[in-house]
Order: C-alpha cells, then sequence, then structure tokens
C-alpha cells in the first residue's frame, strides 16, 4: 500500500519533469559574410507563451534590427529555474556575445551566469535581477518608490485630493508589495493631509475574491471615492464589484494591471487609470543596454545612458532605469495590447 | 436537541455574529452587498456538498480546486466559443466528472490512500492548467453574464439553484438506499460489504460526483462576472473541507450532516465580510477562521473520547 502511493507520487512527479524537458536549440545566429562578425544578443524570458514577454520580445526584435544584431529569444514554457538555468548553458556552448535575462529564481540562475561571465560572456539582467556580482547592469522597469508615488499622486489626481480610499493587495506577506504600499503610504503622509486610507485588504491573488472583498469595502465604508488595486488580477475584481454596486464613477478605481484585462472596463469608465511601465520599451532598452555594455561602451560608473528613439534614460548605481511608469487611460489604452 | 448539538451551536454562533453586526454595522445587511456576497459562495456551497459525502464516506479530495478551475476555463473558453451555456455546463460537468472518476478508480480500484492520489492529481491539473493558459483571463460574451438576466434576477437564480440542489442531496442522504450505503461504507467498510453494498462502487460514485458538482460549481462561478480567472478555485479545497469540519462532519468518516456543513459554510464565510465591516484589520481573518475550525474538531475529540452518539 505505502510502495504504491510512492510509486504514484513518483509518476505524478516524473510527468512533470517530462513537460518541461523538451528543449528548443538556439535558431538563427547566422556570421555577416561583409567581414565583421555579426553580435548574438540573448533574451532570457521567465516564461515564453506569456503576453508580458511576448511584448516584451517585441520591442527587444526591433532594437536587434536597428543595430544589425542576431536576436535569440528562449525561456521556459512554463516559469521554470532549472530550465532557464539550462537555457543559460546552451546559449554558454554555443557562443553568443551577451546575455539578458529575467531571473526567476536570484540566486538559482547566478552560478550559470557567472559561467557564461567567466568565458567573456557579458551579462545584464532585466525585469527581475540576480545577485550583483552575476551580471553588470540590472534594467530596472521601475523602483519601488516610483511605483508607490505613481499610484498615490494618480488616486489623488482622481479624487480631488481628498476623502477615503482603500488598497486591495494581493497578500500580506508579498514584499515587493508591501515595499509598494510602503511608499504609497509615506506620499500620502507626505503631500495629501485630506486623504485617509481607511483598509487593506489581501484577495490571494484572485480577481473573484478581490471583487468580494471589493464589495464589501464599498458599502462598509460608504464615504470610500477609491479603490487602489495593487496586484494584477485585484484591478478588473475591484471594477466589477463597483460595476456590480451601481458606483461606476463615483468611486474611482485604479491599480497596477495589465491593458488588456481592464481595456473594457476603462471604456465603460468604471476603471479611471491602469498603471504599468511600458513593455515594450523595457525589451528595447535591455537590448540597447545590453549591445552596449557588449560593445563597451556602457560601463560601471555611468549616470545615464542613450537609448535612441526611446531617449535618455537615468543610472543609479548599477540600474538602467525605464523611468516613471506609464498610466493608461480611456484616451490610449487601445493602442496596447499585451 | 442532543442530536443536532453540533449544527444548533455553530448556527449559534452565526446568529451571536449577525447580532453583533445588526448592532454596529448595520450596512452589513444592505440588499446588494448581502446579494453578493451569497452569490458569491453559492460555488463554494456546492463543491462542500459534494465534499461531504466525501468525507462521510471516509475519504478526502484536496483536488477539488484544481478540478474547478480546469473546469472553469473549459466551461469559459466553449462559453468564449460562443456556445450555449447548456453545452457548457454539461461539458463543465463531464470534465469534472472524468476527473473524479480518474481520483475515484485510484482509490477505490487500486486501493490508494484518497490524500496521496488527490494530492498528486491536484498538482497535475493546476500545473497542467497554468502550462496551458500562462494565467491569462478569459473574455465572454456579453449575454453569459447572470444567463443574460438583469443582475438582481441572476443573483436569486444562482442561490435558488445551490439551496434546492442542497436540500436534494441532504434528503437523498437520509432516505435514499445510496445515501445511506455512503454512511455505511465510511463507518465501516467491510461490514457494509458482508451486508451486500459495494464500497468500491460507492468510493468511486462520490468521488465522481464531486467531480460533476465542481463543474456545476464552476459555471455558476464564471456567469459572475464577465472575466474567467483560470487561478479561480485556488483554496477551494480547504473552504469545502473547513465547512463540512465545522459544520460536524467526522472526518474519520460515517456521521455528518448536509444541513450542518451548510451552516458551517455561512459561519465561515461570514467572518471575512465581518472583519471588514467592523473595521477590524485583515491580518486577524486567517487566525479566526483557524480558530474556528481548531474550536469544531477540539469539540469532535472530546465528544468521541465521552463515547458521545455516532
Amino acid at each position: 500500500m505505502k510502495r504504491h502511493s510512492l510509486i504514484a507520487l513518483l509518476l505524478a512527479l516524473s510527468a512533470f519533469a517530462l513537460l518541461g524537458g523538451c528543449k528548443d536549440a538556439p535558431s538563427g545566429g547566422s556570421n555577416n559574410s561583409a567581414g565583421g562578425k555579426k553580435m548574438t544578443i540573448a533574451l532570457l524570458p521567465k516564461s515564453k507563451g506569456n503576453q508580458y514577454f511576448a511584448t516584451v520580445e517585441k520591442g527587444a526584435r526591433a532594437a536587434a534590427t536597428e543595430l544589425g544584431a542576431d536576436l535569440l529569444y528562449d525561456g521556459p514554457t512554463n516559469t521554470d529555474p532549472a530550465k532557464q538555468n539550462e537555457i543559460v548553458e546552451g546559449w554558454v556552448n554555443y557562443g553568443v556575445t551577451v546575455i539578458a535575462a529575467a531571473c526567476e529564481n536570484k540566486e538559482g540562475i547566478s552560478a550559470a551566469l557567472k559561467a557564461a561571465q567567466d568565458k567573456g560572456i557579458k551579462v545584464v539582467t532585466y525585469d527581475s535581477d540576480t545577485t550583483t556580482d552575476a551580471r553588470s547592469f540590472f534594467v530596472n522597469q521601475a523602483t519601488a518608490e516610483g511605483i508607490g508615488n505613481t499610484l498615490m499622486d494618480e488616486a489623488a489626481r482622481l479624487t480631488g485630493e481628498e476623502g477615503d480610499f482603500a488598497i486591495i493587495t494581493a497578500t500580506l506577506t508579498a514584499s515587493n508589495m508591501n515595499e509598494w504600499r510602503k511608499h504609497i503610504e509615506a506620499r500620502l503622509k507626505e503631500k495629501y493631509p485630506k486623504m485617509k486610507l481607511v483598509d487593506t485588504k489581501p484577495c490571494d491573488d484572485q480577481k473573484d475574491k478581490a471583487q468580494q472583498e471589493a464589495t464589501n469595502l464599498l458599502s462598509a465604508y460608504p464615504n470610500l471615492k477609491c479603490l487602489m488595486a495593487i496586484c494584477s488580477p485585484a484591478v478588473p475584481g475591484a471594477a466589477e464589484a463597483v460595476k456590480q454596486a451601481g458606483k461606476a464613477g463615483a468611486v474611482k478605481v485604479l491599480g497596477l494591471g495589465l491593458p488588456s484585462e481592464n481595456k473594457a472596463y476603462v471604456k465603460d469608465g468604471v476603471t479611471q487609470s491602469v498603471i504599468l511601465w511600458k513593455v515594450e520599451d523595457l525589451g528595447y532598452l535591455t537590448i540597447k543596454a545590453a549591445a552596449a555594455v557588449a560593445a563597451g561602451s556602457l560601463k560601471a560608473g555611468a549616470a545615464e545612458f542613450d537609448a535612441g528613439k526611446i531617449g535618455k534614460m537615468e543610472i543609479q548605481g548599477d540600474n538602467v532605469l525605464l523611468g516613471k511608469p506609464f498610466i493608461f487611460n480611456k484616451e490610449n489604452i487601445d493602442g496596447f495590447d499585451f | 436537541m442532543g442530536k443536532y448539538f453540533r449544527e444548533l451551536s455553530v448556527a449559534a454562533a452565526l446568529v451571536l455574529l449577525l447580532v453583533v453586526l445588526a448592532g454596529i454595522a448595520p450596512a452589513f445587511f444592505e440588499l446588494q452587498p448581502l446579494l453578493s456576497r451569497l452569490t458569491a459562495q453559492t460555488p463554494a456551497l456546492i463543491v462542500a456538498v459534494g465534499m461531504t459525502l466525501v468525507i462521510i464516506c471516509r475519504q478526502i479530495d484536496i483536488s477539488v480546486g484544481s478540478q474547478f478551475g480546469v473546469c472553469a476555463v473549459v466551461a469559459g473558453l466553449l462559453a468564449a466559443a460562443g456556445l450555449p451555456l447548456s453545452v457548457v455546463l454539461l461539458a463543465s460537468m463531464a470534465a469534472g466528472a472524468a476527473m473524479g472518476a480518474l481520483n475515484g478508480w485510484l482509490v477505490a480500484g487500486l486501493g490508494l490512500p484518497s490524500i496521496v492520489v488527490t494530492l498528486a492529481t491536484m498538482v497535475t491539473w493546476q500545473e497542467a492548467l497554468r502550462l496551458f493558459q500562462q494565467g491569462k483571463f478569459i473574455n465572454l460574451p456579453a449575454g453569459v453574464q447572470w444567463f443574460g438576466l438583469a443582475q438582481q434576477r441572476g443573483q436569486l437564480t444562482l442561490i435558488a439553484t445551490a439551496v434546492v440542489l442542497l436540500t436534494c442531496a441532504a434528503w437523498a442522504m437520509k432516505n435514499l438506499a445510496a445515501g445511506r450505503h455512503v454512511y455505511a461504507v465510511g463507518t465501516d467498510a467491510e461490514a457494509a460489504r458482508l451486508a451486500g453494498i459495494n464500497p468500491r462502487g460507492i468510493t468511486l460514485g462520490v468521488f465522481i460526483l464531486l467531480g460533476a458538482l465542481a463543474g456545476l460549481a464552476a459555471t455558476l462561478n464564471i456567469v459572475q462576472s464577465p472575466q474567467v480567472d483560470p487561478k479561480a478555485g485556488g483554496g477551494l479545497e480547504l473552504k469545502a473541507i473547513a465547512a463540512a469540519v465545522v459544520g460536524g462532519v467526522a472526518v474519520n468518516g460515517g456521521r455528518g450532516n448536509l444541513w450542518g456543513v451548510f451552516v458551517g459554510l455561512l459561519l465561515l464565510a461570514t467572518i471575512n465580510p465581518a472583519l471588514t465591516y467592523l473595521h477590524v484589520e485583515a491580518y486577524w481573518e486567517k487566525a479566526i477562521q483557524g480558530l474556528v475550525i481548531l474550536l469544531a474538531v477540539v469539540a469532535d475529540g472530546i465528544r468521541s473520547r465521552k463515547g458521545g452518539a455516532k
């Protein structure tokens, strides 16, 4: 009996290994016949089939074409740190010029990236960083301070800088969101004395739970002027609750999320603002920075980086900053499909 | 009184909580949010009914949240493709029944422990779904929400459906042979077999029924908003098991009452909004729910030590 259950468990586990185990060989990478060696840039997403990283790739392709470099784009089908290491090792053997990685596991991938550096391959990270000794620059899409301040400023703008508001987060323990909340509260204290944060609710990263929490908040705090959703499923969840309560427009909804998940609510005037960085620009900047590091034109100590068509980007320490988060609203949301 | 002591004490706790709310935060009883809250609990109630039967049969199914997620995506994709809701419902229930049948076959057919089997299927369905859907929402066409009815009428339809189903199941467990066989198998499978009952068939049956109910619940969930979240169903197994335990269903099988589970679910589902209305910080929610479950288990322990009635 015990042995049977062990076998069942092993079978289930080996099924995952098989699912994640098929590996694509790097494609492309022909040498330029006109003499000088063409640069090969390898771009690693956290997972391949995801809208967010598909949009990163779009921006990356544009930059690579502009630079005349080859771009290899590969990643796990599902988020899988072990598969990320395998892909990096494959690229090292293949001999790419530079690797740009979005790291699923900060520590897990650092050994593989350091091994790449030992072979003379340059490494930058984007979206999610590794340990600082395993890469030369991190292309940072938004600092916690930038996100917190933008959310708070936008909530203040929507409510005329006064009234009650509530936050819906993923969990009360998520470290990145707690960091954002800290900056939201600091900004609130510093700049908006007539606004009051009445409650903060977790939604377990689920849309339906966010909808229930928002429904309760709307009736428990009748003076509520604004719901601020700081995890992506909570933005449409809060919007649906406001719509069902018949309070569209009277209670403003804003949050951090994907334009595609919120388009209908934004157009109906239920959700006023969706905040995120321009994901395509993140891909573009990452490739530009990776190429500059490989060419030696971007070195430690630089204070600014010229990223061509998207402008000059500030550098803080070893972080290249994409700049202020971007606000999607009724006027511009149609132009974005991620 | 003695026979229904547990059910009545849970009901008393619920009434006490409602009285406190009526005194301090009467807004709790505003119609629109109240209806929304009750509607949002209908999928959990339906799953809890199926879970109760599985637990009475001395088994457990922790994969039901993953089954619910798969069914929700199946239902969402078919509804998005424009199929009528009756077809969507049948397909979703069939998908759930198939997943339930796999659990049932592994447990009843191969004699594997249900906690291990359903742990494996829980992770398998959950990961397969993540691989397939990559967390992407499914947008539903306009006529799906509330079955195309007005909001309030749609909500009342959902609540009525769940309550009718609960009533039928409670009646069947008491009055039909199949219902009593579930109790018999959960109390003592060998004795049940000697009495001419087929324990394997009953065990397979309760798993299939739970799967089909998860499919029904998933369909009743997707009509509540215009988008399907593939992560819906996460934690649903715990909610259903907790409702059963608080409602007086014995974890080691053979004893339990669906009306008790109903009251247990209502009590647990009232704690979270109550905290919001009483302006208590959300940090307390999980701790209070845990405490309620612990109290229920301790009460069971004391009762069985005293050799109380089954």
